[in-house]
């Protein structure tokens, strides 16, 4: 019982602590006026361009659910395929010593680039679009993707490759009826952090080289001075991700049993 | 008898390590020989690749060039001491704040309680979408950059150090409290040293990232710097100053990782991750 109340007492101060942040920031913009609205807009200017950018194209051209869209396409095209590709090269290199000797010292090479540093290489060869950009994405999520599944596959225990021995299964039985699934939780934390670099990394390309985007939208509202245009296209970019995060976690939950995290 | 045969075996199990780097090192040739002969055969003069991409044998030489002759304003050595000057400046912020306030939150179910949601609030939000907000509030010079790198290492340093110091094991601080430890002496003596691990983990995650965040930033408005290095040689359609900018990149990146690994082996001798 005293421990109920403490929980809820520390809610309610959870609670209200948000609600002091925003209404000091109300409060010094607002109230007293002490940024001009070119700087910071108070809060409520801030969700009013939200609910209106949602279906209005001004100023950049698209509203902000096609810019959503056009993010999230993007993002998730390159995330995918690093993820179809980075997962089985991150686990056959972990299993198999040869295709460890033949990838390691390139992807030891690629892994200390970070991907917001190819987005130039990659509008040179592919142009603006979404192959370009994809590409960005492809190269930020295959990092996580393969170290992930590499050390998953570390984690077999020998004792259970031992009795898969005894009991006559071949390497390639031995490899998908235990190594991959001791590796699952792992392959989901390289899936959930690849989701977050890829989430963040398009924003980094569509900022440099875009004509649509959430990172666009709010490159196009710095330069007319649109202060709530970009707070509102962060706060999309943040529930987006959190979003994304969410359902990826629920994914993870039904896939991973039997692992107390 | 018994002992020779153990030496037999000792010295096989030698060989079998000293063999294996061998082969290690002989496929991390051949790999890499592969590599840079597609390289150069798919950019040999006149293919349509070619035109777009230069060969190795160029960009190493401009590499080795970009040391004398000035890219832009600057040369390489002095580009990159730019960058890292930034990451420096914002990481150490960072260090500083982020860790205390994880500290704190992990320790004080008040302080949790006050700045949890504010900084879950802030966490979705990848720290590269702060740059134009950063450019309108802080200009477009050396304080926006900071800002930014603040941002790209202040969170993963944060939700690390709040980890660390919320896996305190309670056995531990159960029977240091029962035999006389005061709230400080706690701290000191079992939060703290329990938290370090993963202090090191955040802060070697953070120093990643905000080498990311730092390109981004220069990229998007700046006059000097690798950022700059690579991005003017976008503009310039100078693919050879790209691909400088990304293998300097690479290697700055990797001699970090490599340096924070070191210090976390030495500082946290008797943690097994130092190892």
């Amino acid at each position: 019982m005293h421990k109920k109340k403490k929980a809820t007492k520390y809610f309610l101060i959870s609670v209200s602590s948000i609600f002091v942040f925003l209404f000091a920031w109300w409060f010094l913009t607002a109230v007293l006026r002490l940024s001009k609205p070119i700087t910071l807009p108070d809060p409520v200017t801030v969700v009013k361009t939200f609910i209106y950018k949602l279906n209005h194209t001004a100023p950049d051209g698209a509203t902000l659910i096609a810019n959503i869209g056009s993010s999230v396409q993007i993002a998730l095209s390159g995330y995918l395929l690093a993820v179809v590709i980075g997962i089985p090269l991150g686990l056959l290199m972990s299993w198999y010593k040869p295709v460890d000797r033949l990838v390691r010292p390139l992807f030891d090479l690629l892994r200390p680039v970070p991907g917001i540093a190819w987005i130039p290489l990659m509008i040179v060869l592919l142009g603006i679009g979404l192959i370009s950009k994809a590409m960005v994405i492809f190269l930020t999520a295959l990092v996580p993707c393969i170290t992930n599944a590499y050390a998953g596959i570390k984690q077999t225990k020998d004792v259970h490759l031992w009795v898969a021995q005894t009991f006559g299964s071949s390497n390639w039985q031995m490899f998908t009826t235990i190594a991959i699934p001791t590796s699952l939780p792992f392959i989901m934390t390289g899936l959930r952090v690849a989701l977050g670099a890829s989430w963040g990394a398009i924003v980094a390309a569509e900022l440099l080289a875009s004509t649509k985007g959430l990172g666009f939208m709010i490159q196009q509202a710095r330069g007319i001075y649109r202060p709530d245009i970009i707070l509102a296209g962060m706060i999309a970019i943040g529930i987006i991700g959190a979003i994304m995060t969410f359902l990826l976690g629920i994914l993870e939950k039904r896939v991973v049993k039997g692992v107390n995290r | 008898m018994k002992r020779g045969a153990k030496k037999v075996e000792e010295k096989s199990l030698r060989q079998m390590k000293f063999e294996d780097k061998m082969k290690n090192a002989i496929y991390a040739v051949v790999s890499i020989l592969i590599f840079l002969f597609i390289w150069q055969f798919g950019t040999r003069a006149g293919t349509r690749l070619g035109n777009l991409i230069p060969q190795p044998t160029e960009v190493f030489a401009g590499f080795f060039d970009s040391f004398i002759y000035p890219i832009g304003p600057y040369t390489l050595p002095t580009h990159i001491l730019w960058s890292f000057s930034r990451v420096f400046v914002g990481y150490t912020i960072a260090a500083v704040i982020g860790i205390v306030l994880g500290i704190m939150m992990g320790w004080s179910r008040m302080v949790e309680a006050i700045f949890r949601p504010l900084y879950e609030m802030i966490r979705p939000i990848p720290p590269i979408a702060w740059i134009p907000i950063s450019i309108v509030w802080f200009g477009i010079g050396e304080g926006s950059k900071y800002f930014i790198i603040f941002l790209g290492a202040f969170t993963s340093l944060t939700m690390n150090a709040y980890a660390g110091a919320k896996a305190v094991d309670s056995t531990l601080a159960g029977a240091a409290k029962m035999l006389g430890a005061s709230k400080m002496q706690v701290f000191r003596y079992i939060v703290l040293p329990s938290a370090v691990p993963n202090i090191f983990v955040g802060l070697q995650i953070a120093l990643s990232s905000s080498w990311g965040v730092v390109l981004a930033a220069e990229m998007i408005r700046s006059s000097e710097g690798l950022g700059w290095v690579i991005i003017s040689g976008q503009s310039t359609n100078n693919v050879t100053q790209i691909i400088i900018g990304i293998i300097t990149v690479g290697i700055v990146g990797f001699i970090c990782a490599v340096v924070m690994r070191g210090v976390e082996a030495k500082l946290c001798a008797w943690n097994e991750r130092g190892r």
